[in-house]
């Protein structure tokens, strides 16, 4: 009697155990597990890009109906917001990473590497291109986000200006100060016929293009300081200098797209991102894009991009993964690029239409950061080629300056 | 014998029920301001990331601020925008109170209008600042000229420090107002009867009386101008300025913080900065000796 009893109990013992630990392993496996609610973040630059990011959210929450997506943009000063919310270990699940902080960020280790996840979902990364892949890969090799979208600089040339001086869009340096000298008679007064930036996010681009380079990260040596970075450098300051080309605050315009809208320039270096802006502010101001200029040593250019990152500290780490996986796959990026805002980081995903110049350049762009850390030198770079604009250093004494603090950085 | 008892337990518990009211602010007090600024210090002794500590260096921090060309020229700006701005803040502010302590029509209006600048939100009038000292701004339409007076690193500075003396006034207009209506109009009397010139009553009777408001205002005015930040980060976009004109002490540590995230070192630019304000208040303390008067 007791026997049976006891072996009964057993057996239903046993069968609990069986049916909780069948439920448990069914919840983990298969894509309904992905449940809760997941936070993104990011900065919002204009309405339509919310709206069209609102879309794409959409189309995700179709797809995952028992997953949430809470967005909420950070306003203000990014960076300070974003380590504020890993400080106290509750930042949102998903967010915006410019390749910029990346290696920072990496390295105080507040973002989740991707590999196992892309390995488990087995997904093909070979239509991202290559470079800005590369970008949100860390020192140890491992992926910390995909890349949104990006855009390489090209040239913008003012229609009406060029027409005047009779004078075709320029396709190497060389070219461009021709043309700049025969565009000095048709600007009116006020005017530059070039907008240069006091900036290395421009002038790096020319210096690859010479053959010349910035870092060299593995060997953790600085390469600035180079005959092919030093003719750059006096070039580009050169055409300020001669009155060939102008800084924004020398033309009066907080940037250069605002020179070319204002027709205080003729030819400008900007990004994808300039096209919604004329089209905003200066609707009525016509202009050619075309693809940036070579140099000495044939093409050059800067990747600018942003990834979609995961946190360390992210709460629901499954259903984050799904949302970038989705936020960067086919459907989504077309639906993001579809207003032109942005230039898609997939090649099997093409933009609109006129946007070719820029994406000649995507197997020669580097992306624009170096290693942790940097953010200092970069300052001092800005700081020290606006001294040598401004006629007080020496072309020499700032690559030793930014040589120095390089250096300095890296081998903290 | 009861007697002294009964007074001093009545003392006592009047001591009491003192420290028991003053007991909840001085907790406030002491958590919101003395145990960060103490925590700030212990951070600066450490090599300080985003999840806490990654390891104690001493005075490795400190070090490298000596030897920091920046930071120098960091706070060689912030002496300097001090220096000028402080004076200045001062004189304007005296002045405007000596207008509007005058009995003139409308005083109340030309009150508020004074004071006006110091309410409004600093980065407003930083933004709309920006505006009209661009190239092709609201000021150079008056004064002639083609420059960007924020973008010449040899007029950056210069900008902010007017523009701040300008805002700033108003609050020190109020502090002399408030001095100079403590003033007893027969020591003006005494003046008017020894045939003394308005100029001669100014300086050597009406000067002297303000003592404790200029040293009141002085401590500070200083305090304010070793702290500017927001003109300097609208004004330069954060970068402190074209070839670091407008990098003041508290940018360059806002920069260290953020942007490098190496909050030991940041701690570290801070700890000197308070270092140097709490130097220079107590040598103004010692030198203009003691208020007669709060």
């Amino acid at each position: 009697m007791r026997s049976t009893v006891r072996a009964r109990l057993v057996a239903a013992v046993a069968l609990a155990g069986v049916l909780t630990l069948a439920t448990s392993v069914a919840a983990t496996a298969g894509s309904n597990a992905v449940s809760g609610t997941v936070t993104l973040s990011g900065w919002a630059s204009n309405p339509v890009e919310t709206k069209l990011l609102r879309e794409v959210i959409r189309g995700f929450e179709k797809t995952f109906p028992q997953v949430k997506v809470d967005y909420a943009p950070v306003s203000g000063d990014y960076p300070a917001a974003m380590l504020a919310r890993f400080a106290s270990r509750t930042p949102p699940d998903v967010f915006y990473v410019d390749s910029n902080v990346i290696p920072d960020w990496i390295g105080q280790g507040v973002l989740e590497p991707l590999d196992t996840y892309v390995r488990q979902q087995g997904l093909a990364t070979r239509p991202f291109f290559p470079r800005l892949l590369n970008a949100f890969k860390g020192q140890d090799g491992k992926l910390y986000g995909f890349p949104k979208d990006w855009s390489p600089l090209a040239m913008e040339t003012s229609t009406r200006f060029m027409r005047a001086a009779k004078v075709a869009p320029p396709a190497t340096q060389a070219q461009l100060t021709g043309v700049a000298t025969k565009l000095r008679s048709v600007m009116p007064s006020g005017a530059r016929p070039i907008c240069l930036s006091p900036s290395w996010d421009r002038l790096l681009a020319f210096v690859y293009q010479n053959g010349g380079s910035f870092v060299n990260v593995p060997a953790k040596r600085m390469t600035v300081d180079s005959p092919a970075t030093r003719a750059t450098v006096n070039w580009y300051v050169g055409l300020i200098k001669r009155g060939l080309a102008g800084t924004p605050s020398q033309l009066g315009v907080g940037w250069c797209g605002e020179a070319l809208g204002k027709e205080k320039a003729a030819i400008i270096f900007e990004g994808n991102w300039v096209v919604p802006a004329m089209g905003a502010d200066y609707p009525t101001v016509r202009y050619a894009t075309s693809r940036l200029v070579a140099g000495a040593r044939g093409h050059g250019n800067l990747a600018f991009t942003v990834s979609y990152s995961m946190a360390k500290d992210a709460k629901n780490k499954p259903a984050a993964w799904q949302l970038i996986r989705y936020l960067t796959s086919r459907p989504g990026m077309r639906t993001w690029t579809s207003k032109g805002l942005a230039l898609p980081s997939r090649s099997d995903v093409p933009p609109v239409a006129g946007r070719r110049p820029f994406l000649a350049d995507a197997a020669v762009a580097r992306p624009w950061q170096f290693a942790p850390g940097f953010d200092k030198v970069r300052t001092t770079a800005d700081n020290e080629l606006n001294a040598v604009i401004e006629g007080k250093q020496t072309v020499q004494g700032m690559l030793d300056k930014i040589e120095a603090e390089g250096n300095a950085a890296l081998q903290r | 014998m009861s007697g002294l008892e009964t007074l001093r337990s009545a003392k006592l518990r009047e001591a009491l029920v003192g420290y028991g009211f003053v007991a909840l602010p001085m907790l406030v007090f002491f958590a919101l301001f003395i145990y960060p600024i103490g925590y700030a210090v212990f951070i600066s002794f450490h090599d300080w990331g985003v999840f806490g500590s990654q390891g104690w260096v001493g005075l490795a921090n400190y070090e490298e601020l000596w030897h920091d060309d920046i930071f120098w020229k960091a706070i060689r700006n912030t002496v300097y925008y001090t220096v000028i701005v402080v004076p200045a803040q001062m004189a304007l502010g005296l002045f405007v109170a000596l207008v509007v302590n005058a009995a003139i029509r409308g005083r109340t209006f030309f009150r508020a209008a004074f004071y006006f600048p110091s309410l409004t939100s600093s980065a407003a009038i930083t933004a709309i600042a920006v505006y009209i000292l661009s190239a092709d701004g609201l000021l150079n339409a008056i004064v002639g000229g083609n420059r960007s007076w924020f973008g010449d690193s040899d007029t950056a500075l210069q900008s902010i420090m007017a523009l701040n003396a300008w805002t700033t006034s108003g609050t020190m207009m109020i502090f002399y107002l408030a001095a100079l209506q403590s003033i007893p109009t027969d020591v003006y009397e005494a003046a008017a009867i020894d045939s003394a010139s308005r100029w001669r009553t100014f300086w050597k009777v009406t000067f002297p009386l303000l003592k404790p408001a200029h040293f009141f205002v002085a401590v500070v005015s200083v305090i304010g101008a070793l702290k500017v930040f927001d003109q300097a980060f609208i004004v330069s976009n954060g970068s402190g300025g074209p070839n670091y004109a407008t990098l003041t002490a508290v940018l360059y540590l806002y920069r260290t913080a953020i942007a490098d995230i190496r909050f030991g070192y940041a701690a570290a630019i801070g700890v000197a900065l308070f270092a140097g304000i709490f130097l220079i208040t107590l040598l103004q303390r010692l030198l203009f000796g003691r208020p007669e008067t709060a």
